[in-house]
């Protein structure tokens, strides 16, 4: 009995530790808003997977853009490098500080599409 | 929804702005181009001097008479009037809608406190009604067009209150939020809440006179 | 129509009864909308649209604080029942609602000016009063009385019917009197280039003619070079000030300075009234297009905070009793003049005992701005009126007070009034009355 409580436990902790590490993209739930040193709002919700299904998105690059020198540089995608990797705290020049990154990118192309959340609360849940 | 939004935030808000900035600027000329068609005596009594020192007067909590004899609404319209300025100015949700927009921001109120702030002009609000009802000199010259204002104030508070704390429908109190802000705005210049852009120019007047002519004063 | 005052009866008045029942609709609507458009602009258009209807103006008013806070009596609460209605009706009022306008504006405000002193915006609220006074004035609904010192300031200018020959067989007789006291005294007439020309209200000549006599001592031991004029213009006095008839007010004030020039005096010296200092200082000099008045005025507050500032006057012995002083609207809301009054008051008297509010914020006595000049119809409800003002007094006797001075012939005959009315006891004297009874004179 003590064996099998044992077992369970390192099982589990085995699976936490792999769900972590094998955490991507797939069961991404809300926004890592963790590089922000105090948030004043949640994070934002946000499922990966079913947002690009609803919305109908396939290229990486959509969302996943990559500029340089002030231009957007058609078809080149960015999706293995995080957003703050880029885009720092603090705005710089034309590139957009990481907050305003992310608002302009979701609701900028919410407020295009006439689709998906918009107001404040609608992806900041209390 | 979207729709609805981007009239909210696109044309609607840039008629407001324009009609309040307009409308103030437009008030102020008129009242001006008045005193110089028809009073122009007004201008010839004005002095900088006893304005600022009847306006400082009236500016600081208690230092007119009348102030110190009115402590409970002294205390509220004085903490009424600056949180009413001070929080749409500074709440960082304004802020970083204006920074969509503009790309320009500034310095933002703690969220704890601009909360607290808008609950100061909700309550003083409140406070405002009950007095409009109970207070017989006060009853006695209300009108429609007294619950009208100060619910057109109120209503930017209430809804923003709400709507941060997203209770009940979040949606509907967030975009009536937008709305009721602008209107807010547009009736400043065209109600009696004009007394935001005029009653500096009575106040100084009334300053001018006492401090210049009747070497009394006017606190 | 604004709602009366609670309690109100009416009160017959021929000036108002014969005047409204002259009115019909469309001469209403033409004279209010004229004197709207023609005779106002961005003052009263600021105030009306400012004002916040906060009721903060209300504890100014002694009508108010009289009438158990009656909210129709606040400063806010006249405005509401005759000029807003006015304007909502864009002049569509009915000879009745005019008739209450008069009312209100004549004798439920005396158009002290406290209510701009508590109103947060600083509105003129006396002022909007007197744009009802000019209404009404226009629509020919005055009250009788103070109509009648108006049309004897037309016909003699001068407010109380004295003749041309009367005024200076008055200064004649007032200067044998005085003779018997000073042998070589003079009431110097039409003395060109005196420094200084005295004018006195009407009701001096009249029924006061001591209150001349004691000037005139004080001006002979002082050594003032002085001069009365003996052609209309010596009477200062403005009931049409008040009843809104600014062109006669131009008249009279014309006539005033036009006499002091005649005479080339350097500055007008005037008795102990407030209404006349008023239409001197600050309105009469207005409707003519003085920014301010073209000779120095001098109220009588400060003529003798001069002369005894500068040892022209002695005091024998102190007045032997405690005195409290009512600080009077016009001159000292109206100019300041509080100070100096206590300067001589405290000079002249053994003790001083200060009357709460005070100053600029004292309560007003009730008849000036015409109300007194209304005349007996009123006299009950301007006594009633200022119940306010009876606690004031009552307060500064049981502080130890004997005798109020109150500087100025409203504020004197009104509370005067109230002094008998409300049994309150205790005299009441003009500075000049102590300073003559005090004052050094030769033996």
């Amino acid at each position: 009995m003590k064996k099998s409580i044992g077992s369970i436990l390192i099982l589990c902790t085995i699976f936490l530790f792999g769900w972590v590490s094998v955490h991507s993209q797939e069961e991404m739930e809300v926004v890592d808003n963790s590089v922000f040193d105090q948030p004043r709002r949640t994070s934002s919700l946000f499922m990966h997977d079913d947002h690009n299904e609803s919305a109908g998105i396939e290229e990486c690059h959509v969302c996943h853009h990559v500029y340089e020198d002030g231009e957007l540089l058609e078809d080149e995608s960015s999706e293995d490098s995080s957003c703050s990797e880029c885009h720092e705290i603090d705005a710089s020049g034309d590139m957009p500080g990481l907050m305003m990154a992310y608002h302009l990118n979701c609701k900028g192309c919410h407020l295009k599409e006439k689709k998906g959340p918009v107001l404040c609360g609608e992806c900041h849940h209390k | 929804m979207h729709t609805a939004y981007d009239m909210l935030t696109g044309p609607c808000a840039w008629t407001a702005f324009i009609l309040f900035f307009g409308g103030c600027l437009y008030r102020l000329i008129k009242m001006l181009w008045l005193v110089w068609k028809k009073e122009r005596f007004i201008f010839s009594y004005m002095s900088l001097r006893y304005s600022l020192r009847s306006l400082v007067h009236w500016m600081v909590p208690f230092m007119a008479v009348n102030w110190r004899r009115q402590p409970v609404l002294t205390i509220a319209t004085f903490a009424f009037h600056l949180c009413l300025i001070l929080t749409p100015l500074f709440v960082s949700a304004h802020i970083i809608l204006w920074e969509e927009a503009w790309q320009f921001s500034w310095w933002m109120l703690p969220d704890g406190l601009a909360d607290a702030m808008t609950m100061v002009v909700i309550v003083c609000a409140g406070y405002f009604f009950i007095r409009r009802l109970v207070s017989p000199e006060v009853r006695y010259v209300t009108g429609p067009s007294d619950w009208i204002i100060l619910s057109i104030v109120a209503a930017p508070f209430i809804s923003g209150f709400l709507a941060y704390h997203q209770w009940f429908a979040y949606r509907f109190f967030t975009m009536f939020h937008i709305f009721s802000g602008e209107v807010m705005l547009v009736a400043i210049p065209f109600t009696r809440l004009s007394h935001m852009i005029i009653s500096p120019f009575t106040r100084a007047y009334m300053g001018s006179e006492f401090g210049k002519i009747r070497h009394a004063r006017d606190w | 129509m604004g709602e009366a005052a609670k309690g109100e009866t009416k009160i017959t008045d021929q000036g108002l009864d014969g005047g409204v029942g002259r009115l019909d609709e469309s001469r209403i609507r033409e004279v209010i909308n004229t004197v709207l458009k023609n005779e106002t602009g961005a003052r009263l258009k600021t105030y009306v649209e400012t004002c916040i209807h906060c009721g903060l103006c209300s504890e100014a008013c002694h009508y108010y604080l009289s009438n158990d806070k009656d909210p129709a009596f606040s400063p806010v609460g006249k405005v509401k029942r005759t000029l807003w209605e006015m304007l909502k009706r864009k002049g569509k009022v009915t000879p009745a609602f005019i008739r209450e306008a008069a009312v209100v504006a004549h004798t439920e405000c005396n158009l002290c000016k406290r209510c701009a002193q508590y109103c947060p915006f600083g509105i003129d609220i006396a002022y909007l009063m007197s744009v009802v006074r000019r209404i009404v004035h226009r629509l020919g609904c005055t009250p009788l009385y103070i109509q009648d010192t108006a049309n004897s300031h037309s016909v003699h200018m001068n407010q109380m019917w004295v003749k041309g020959d009367e005024w200076p067989d008055t200064l004649q007789w007032q200067e044998e009197e005085a003779q018997a006291e000073i042998p070589a005294l003079r009431i110097p007439l039409e003395k060109e280039g005196a420094d200084i020309m005295y004018s006195v209200i009407a009701p001096e000549p009249k029924f006061q003619a001591q209150l001349i006599y004691q000037a005139a001592v004080i001006m002979d031991v002082a050594g003032v070079n002085w001069t009365m004029p003996a052609s209309m213009g010596w009477d200062n006095s403005d009931m049409a000030m008040f009843t809104g008839d600014n062109e006669l007010m131009g008249r009279l004030k014309r006539t005033h300075f036009e006499t002091a020039a005649r005479l080339k005096v350097k500055k007008i010296i005037m008795g102990e009234c407030g209404h006349a200092f008023r239409s001197v200082y600050d309105t009469g000099n207005r409707w003519l297009g003085w920014r301010v008045p073209p000779f120095q005025i001098v109220h009588a507050i400060e003529f003798y905070y001069d002369l005894i500032k500068s040892g022209r006057i002695k005091i024998k012995t102190k007045y032997p009793h405690a005195v409290t002083l009512h600080d009077p609207c016009n001159v000292s809301r109206g100019a300041g003049l509080h100070d100096k009054a206590r300067f001589v008051a405290k000079a002249v008297a053994a003790e001083f005992v200060e009357m709460e509010p005070n100053r600029e914020h004292n309560y007003c006595c009730a008849a000036g701005g015409g109300a007194i000049n209304c005349g007996p119809p009123y006299k009950m409800k301007r006594l009633q009126g200022n119940k306010v003002k009876a606690e004031q007094l009552f307060a500064a006797k049981t502080r130890g007070a004997g005798v109020l001075i109150a500087p100025c012939h409203n504020c004197h005959s009104g509370l005067h009034d109230i002094l008998h009315h409300y049994g309150i006891g205790l005299d009441i004297k003009f500075l000049g009355d102590i300073i003559y009874e005090v004052m050094e004179k030769p033996a």
